[in-house]
């Protein structure tokens, strides 16, 4: 009975819809125009950091969001300026390289004043203007079989905040994939070449892909930090394989993909977790290796989903043919 | 079929010819620009980063000195290393520079693996890392004194091989993970015609897997592979402990076995022509999925004896060592030209040198941000790296 509690508050939780969020700027990368975007943990890190940081001085959210924003851009021009016009496992190299180097340098002593080092930027340094605008009451709030808190940290506010957001993104990525912008950008996905003989400017478009992707990445790191706090180690390369996996399962390309993959991500995390401590006796598998165990599982998930249902949940194979 | 064959292999042997021309000149006078380059800016970074820092400093060091308490294992490590090399009577540039080139063959190892597999099937192989790490511990598991297990089974026992036999099992259960892998894997997968961005991200999901499945098998701490405390000696002005000396002697051999193998032996040649072009090796008589499979077991081999001598080289290890290389590696092969086995050797000692030397204008925790800075760099002067060939790429 409480499996099924915490499988109900996983598939709602402002994790999954901060992931489903970065999953859906990575649709952008990967699902609509083919790139390789093996970073995104890079720009969540960057979003959490622009934000957090202009807030804790004593900016408003408007400016915290906007430096987000800015600080993702300009990181997705700087890595598409060298890469977008050579070969796509160039982009991947240097993405996951970039994504490193944010989280090296966030994690320096050098910028210790800025970044707050390893230990990284506290909740409570740059959540409260956020929580000040709550609706909802200062308190355990139930509707309906979930409680959360009214408004601090995984609250009720952030909750409907971090939804709406992905309703707004979904009903962009829907309108911009149907545009005649998103169909060059699927032509580019399909054949590089041929949108380049019809006249079109492929570095541009895919710049301009990579940067919207990046930004909405930004955004997802916010919310994600909104409900915990800034740690550059929580933003590593595993994360950015963790949405890397939930898109392929929900199935790239496809609009709700990325919400579906996120939902059966974060829930079936739990699922395995939960059974597996039930199931297996401790001296087996003591509590400790649970999680190193589940996310072997991811792994091969991965794989076995890239093999045998590259289109995932959702996708249509005939759409998605992988352009070398 | 034969003449063809041979005709190709007199190709590649004028082709060797001006290969080692180049390496002369003009690929070690870019190694040297991007150096040059590389070091300014890494300087430039830091000044900045400190004027910029000036007024808060006080906040600063406060905060720092409490942190410590908190900093993890991996400053820690590089705090080490930098204890280590200020004996009395020694350089530092001069020991950072040896260190670097030390690190540089290790790294080398792994790299031309690496490189040698994204040459001969086109895959950038985001599990090579976990394959470093698996030798490493797996060397652990064979020589520890320590009782350890299998995953999913209670039994508890110790191994304890000699170091030596430890290695060579290691080396040998980790190469047979390269033909498993290969066999059941990576050659299905190409008879698929699985694209290769796919079989990329099939790499990017096992290195997940392997990841966790260390983790899982051996803890996550830090575990020693050999307890005895290696002697050091001067040698003018850098310091050299004797385990130290033995793994460069062991990797400059080994990678003069792999330089020999690719130049001179008729199996090696026929690696450089599958890389060069499979379909037209397949057309001269050489059995294109017999070569890659060697290369896998190869690389995953090379790979296994470079985490272990990094285990010596760092005087400990652990289970996501692989995974923090992996940058280093991809850095190293693109800075010497994507499937160029020797540009990868060239690239791993430029890397090394890098890494080791930026500790002295910056904190060790950001000696891997260099490498990858430089990785950025090149890309932006030249893509096809310091000994590839230019080409259409996009």
């Amino acid at each position: 009975m409480d499996l099924i509690y915490d499988l109900l508050r996983e598939a709602i939780a402002p994790t999954t819809a901060a992931f489903a969020l970065a999953a859906i700027g990575l649709n952008f990368h990967f699902g609509l125009t083919g790139l390789l975007n093996m970073g995104q943990a890079g720009f969540m890190l960057l979003g959490m950091y622009g934000y957090a940081i202009v807030v804790r001085e004593g900016g408003p959210i408007w400016l915290g969001i906007l430096a987000a924003i800015a600080a993702a851009a300009v990181f997705g021009l700087l890595l598409g300026w060298p890469t977008l016009k050579l070969r796509g496992d160039y982009l991947a190299i240097v993405t996951i390289a970039a994504a490193e180097m944010i989280r090296y340098l966030g994690r320096s002593q050098n910028l210790n004043a800025l970044t707050g080092a390893s230990t990284g930027i506290r909740g409570s340094d740059f959540k409260g203007s956020f929580e000040m605008l709550s609706p909802f009451p200062d308190e355990q709030v139930t509707i309906w079989v979930w409680t959360f808190h009214g408004t601090r940290s995984t609250s009720w506010w952030l909750l409907l905040v971090g939804w709406a957001l992905v309703a707004l993104f979904l009903l962009m990525f829907w309108r911009l994939s149907k545009s005649p912008w998103g169909r060059v950008l699927k032509g580019i996905r399909e054949d590089e070449d041929a949108v380049r003989s019809l006249g079109k400017n492929v570095y541009s478009y895919k710049m301009q892909a990579l940067v919207i992707g990046g930004v909405i990445g930004a955004i997802a790191g916010i919310v994600w930090a909104l409900g915990a706090s800034v740690q550059p180690d929580s933003m590593g390369r595993p994360t950015t394989f963790w949405i890397w996996t939930l898109l392929l399962l929900g199935g790239a390309a496809t609009v709700f993909g990325p919400v579906l993959g996120s939902i059966l991500f974060w829930c079936s995390l739990v699922l395995v977790k939960g059974l597996a401590s039930l199931l297996i006796p401790e001296s087996v598998l003591s509590t400790q290796e649970l999680e190193p165990f589940s996310l072997m599982l991811v792994g091969i998930a991965l794989m076995c989903l890239v093999i045998f249902r590259p289109q995932g949940v959702l996708g249509d194979k005939k759409e998605l043919a992988f352009n070398d | 079929m034969t003449e063809t064959w041979r005709a190709y292999g007199d190709d590649i042997l004028t082709w060797r010819g001006s290969l080692t021309k180049r390496i002369d000149r003009r690929a070690i006078m870019r190694a040297l620009i991007v150096f040059a380059v590389a070091a300014l800016a890494v300087t430039l970074v830091s000044s900045v980063g400190t004027s910029a820092f000036a007024e808060t400093s006080d906040t600063a060091t406060i905060a720092a000195s409490s942190s410590t308490v908190h900093a993890d294992v991996e400053t820690t490590d590089a705090e080490i290393t930098v204890d280590e090399s200020s004996g009395p009577g020694t350089n530092r540039v001069a020991q950072n520079v040896f260190n670097g080139l030390v690190f540089g063959l290790l790294l080398a190892l792994a790299s031309v693996g690496l490189s040698l597999i994204y040459g001969t099937t086109g895959l950038s192989n985001f599990a090579h890392g976990e394959q470093v790490s698996l030798g490493a511990m797996l060397a652990y598991f064979f020589a520890t004194q320590q009782p350890v297990s299998i995953p999913l089974t209670p039994w508890e026992f110790v191994i304890g091989w000699p170091l030596w036999l430890a290695s060579i099992a290691a080396i040998i259960v980790a190469g047979g993970t390269g033909w498993l892998q290969d066999r059941f894997l990576w050659s299905k997968l190409r008879k698929r015609n699985v694209k290769i961005v796919q079989q990329m991200i099939v790499s990017i999901g096992l290195s997940l897997a392997m990841l966790n499945l260390l983790q899982w098998w051996i803890g996550p701490d830090r575990v020693r592979v050999s307890i005895a405390i290696e002697e050091r000696h001067q040698f003018g002005p850098i310091q050299l402990g004797s385990t130290t000396a033995m793994s460069i002697g062991i990797s400059i051999a080994v990678l003069l076995g792999v330089g020999y193998f690719l130049l001179r032996t008729r199996l090696g040649r026929a690696t450089r022509a599958v890389s060069d072009n499979p379909s037209l090796a397949s057309a001269s008589g050489i059995k294109v999925d017999g070569i890659i499979r060697l290369v896998w077991v190869m690389a995953t081999s090379l790979a296994a004896l470079g985490g272990i001598l990094m285990a010596f080289y760092d005087s400990g290890t652990k289970f996501d060592v692989g995974a923090r290389l992996l940058l280093l590696m991809f850095a190293a092969v693109t800075l010497g030209g994507l499937g160029q086995p020797f540009g990868a050797l060239v690239g791993s000692l430029v890397i090394g040198v890098v890494v080791e030397t930026s500790t002295l204008w910056l904190g060790p925790d950001l000696k891997y941000a260099t490498a990858l800075g430089i990785l950025i760099i090149v890309l932006l002067v030249r893509p096809q790296g310091i000994l590839g060939r230019a080409e259409r790429v996009g």
